[in-house]
């Protein structure tokens, strides 16, 4: 296994977690940059974990994002029930990226391929 | 069983096991007079059962971290235990002091209690988690002080390794900052400052060091991955762990007539404290799939590596959720806390003891691992405990949302009772998540009493 391959799924994977617990946003740009930077001359293990981790880093906004502010808007922003729903909402997805990246980080560590569960199979494997 | 001194830990995993049954039928009584106020009363009044139902938390956690050093401390130093007769002494010591506080939480008036146990001497009663009698207290002290000769004496005659190290550390905090339950001042600032030195320290300090280093021993068995590497994890989480948790300390300070410093310095730290709970979730991931060896006992490796996650989402994720200080202004002592307590208590501490008790209690019995059957049913006691345990937490977050809105957050706030009148719901739906929690505990109670399936290995194998 080229080593260099391996370095650049592990920056894939540090960067989606990176994203959803330090650095929202800007981490998301240097993962964008690295996969640009990357996309042609990448081996099979770092494009795998580059294209995986950019696909469900644009599929974890959108669902963190855009359905809670969609969830705030039909229920209201004065009301109690409304921040129950988004909270909980928000958490539980939040919580599941974050494991699933976990998931991921330990495949890269060990030099493996890696298929984010539901959505994975959208992007280059 | 590599040493046969570490046949000592049975009968601690054994009370912790009962002891644990016990909490949870006091859970689910306490669940119930939530919506049904005088269920069992004047028998079993709500302040009651919440004293039981936390207290027995503590000892039987208590009880599993003290098996836990028996059995591993021998087997980490590479010789027998100092003295198992002491071993077996305490034991009977602690279950006795332990029975009969809580039969005198339950046939005594509290404050009959104090002046029965001669309180007046030496006040430490009446403050939350540390309600013991002060007899009981000096019993724990003396307990704690015998276990940690032995296990001092076991470590620092045999091989010393960061195992064992992280765990004496661990333990040795525990025993120490359990003196400040001792110092009980009039002035309710500083009462509540040292007392939050207990209760914080233990569970987001010491108890974690005790919890890195049982999970650590664990993952060596069962994965087979060099000691060095699961050592520098070890280290580094360890690490964290202090630098986060101790100053962290600070998110019990904001409200309590304490510096508004401790606003700045609570919120910074505590924020970074989910680090070591993540690292947690990497290391234990990350070596199970490095695992040179297929283990057997395929109920051991589900504990350990449910502990990471859901200490991570308990500790970490609902700890987070509340810990800055401008959130924590609308949430604290809501149903919110409750629901972090609840799956931060389960996710590290309840779990790590079970993982333990999975992996060594086959092994004190004779086999490598439980047959067959025996871990289907105790991998569904794990599902059907962690599952609504999820959910349990979840009511309970839902719950504490709502009451914040109603009750601190919205232009005209309602009562407190008034609030819990209108999330009754919630608590309705978390009773039945505790039923099923109860089920999934008798199934584990049950599994250690089925035979059948594929025959274990001899306890030979376990050489790693």
């Amino acid at each position: 296994m080229d080593a260099a391959d391996k370095r650049l799924a592990i920056a894939a994977e540090s960067l989606f977690l990176v994203n959803l617990l330090l650095a929202p946003g800007l981490a998301f740009a240097a993962l964008l940059l690295l996969y640009l930077k990357h996309r042609g001359d990448a081996g099979p293990l770092a494009a795998n974990h580059l294209s995986q981790t950019v696909g469900v880093s644009l599929v974890g906004g959108g669902l963190l994002v855009v359905i809670s502010v969609l969830i705030v808007l039909l229920g209201g922003f004065d009301s109690g029930y409304t921040w129950m729903v988004v909270i909980l909402y928000f958490t539980f997805i939040h919580s599941t990226l974050i494991l699933t990246g976990v998931l991921g980080l330990v495949k890269a560590l060990a030099g493996q391929p890696w298929r984010y569960p539901l959505v994975g199979r959208y992007f280059g494997s | 069983m590599q040493y046969r001194s570490q046949a000592v830990a049975k009968p601690y995993f054994i009370a912790a096991i009962g002891l644990f049954v016990g909490q949870i039928l006091f859970g689910l009584v306490m669940g119930l007079q939530y919506v049904w106020g005088d269920f069992l009363f004047p028998e079993i009044p709500f302040n009651v059962a919440r004293m039981v139902h936390t207290n027995l938390l503590i000892v039987w956690l208590l009880f599993g971290f003290m098996g836990a050093a028996y059995y591993l401390v021998p087997e980490e130093s590479e010789r027998e235990l100092h003295s198992p007769g002491l071993a077996i002494l305490l034991f009977w010591v602690f279950l006795i002091a332990g029975a009969l506080t809580i039969l005198g939480y339950l046939l005594v008036p509290y404050a009959g209690l104090a002046k029965l146990t001669g309180n007046d001497l030496l006040p430490t009663m009446g403050r939350e988690f540390l309600e013991q009698p002060t007899i009981t207290k000096i019993g724990i002290v003396i307990v704690a002080l015998g276990f940690l000769y032995n296990i001092g004496l076991t470590i620092l005659g045999g091989r010393k390794t960061v195992v064992n190290l992280v765990l004496l550390t661990g333990l040795t905090g525990l025993a120490l900052l359990f003196l400040f339950a001792f110092y009980n001042p009039d002035n309710l600032v500083k009462d509540k400052f040292y007392w939050w030195w207990v209760v914080h320290l233990w569970v987001e300090g010491v108890w974690e060091l005790i919890l890195g280093s049982i999970l650590a021993f664990v993952l060596i068995k069962v994965t087979g991955v060099d000691r060095e590497v699961i050592e520098k994890w070890l280290y580094v989480i360890i690490a964290m762990t202090l630098i986060t948790g101790i100053i962290g300390t600070g998110h019990h300070y904001y409200w309590i007539g304490t510096p508004e410093y401790w606003q700045w310095w609570g919120s910074i730290f505590s924020a970074m404290e989910p680090i070591p709970f993540f690292m947690m979730t990497v290391f234990a991931f990350n070596m199970v799939n490095r695992r040179r060896r297929e283990h057997p006992n395929k109920a051991a490796v589900l504990w350990a590596l449910g502990t990471a996650v859901m200490a991570f989402l308990g500790a970490g994720v609902w700890g987070f959720l509340h810990t800055l200080a401008p959130v924590n202004y609308y949430t604290h002592g809501t149903q919110i806390t409750a629901a972090h307590g609840h799956m931060a208590f389960y996710g590290a501490y309840v779990m790590i003891v079970l993982t333990m008790i999975s992996y060594a209690m086959p092994i004190l019995r004779g086999q490598e691992a439980s047959d067959e059957r025996s871990q289907v049913l105790e991998m569904w006691s794990f599902w059907l405990m962690t599952v609504s345990m999820v959910f349990i937490t979840l009511f309970l977050t839902g719950a504490g949302i709502l009451q914040v809105w109603l009750q601190r957050y919205s232009t005209d706030p309602i009562p407190f009772m008034a609030a819990q009148e209108k999330i009754a719901i919630f608590y309705w739906l978390r009773e039945i998540a505790g039923v099923v929690f109860l089920i999934g505990l008798v199934l584990y109670v049950v599994s250690f009493f089925v035979k059948g399936g594929r025959p274990a290995m001899a306890s030979a194998a376990d050489t790693a």
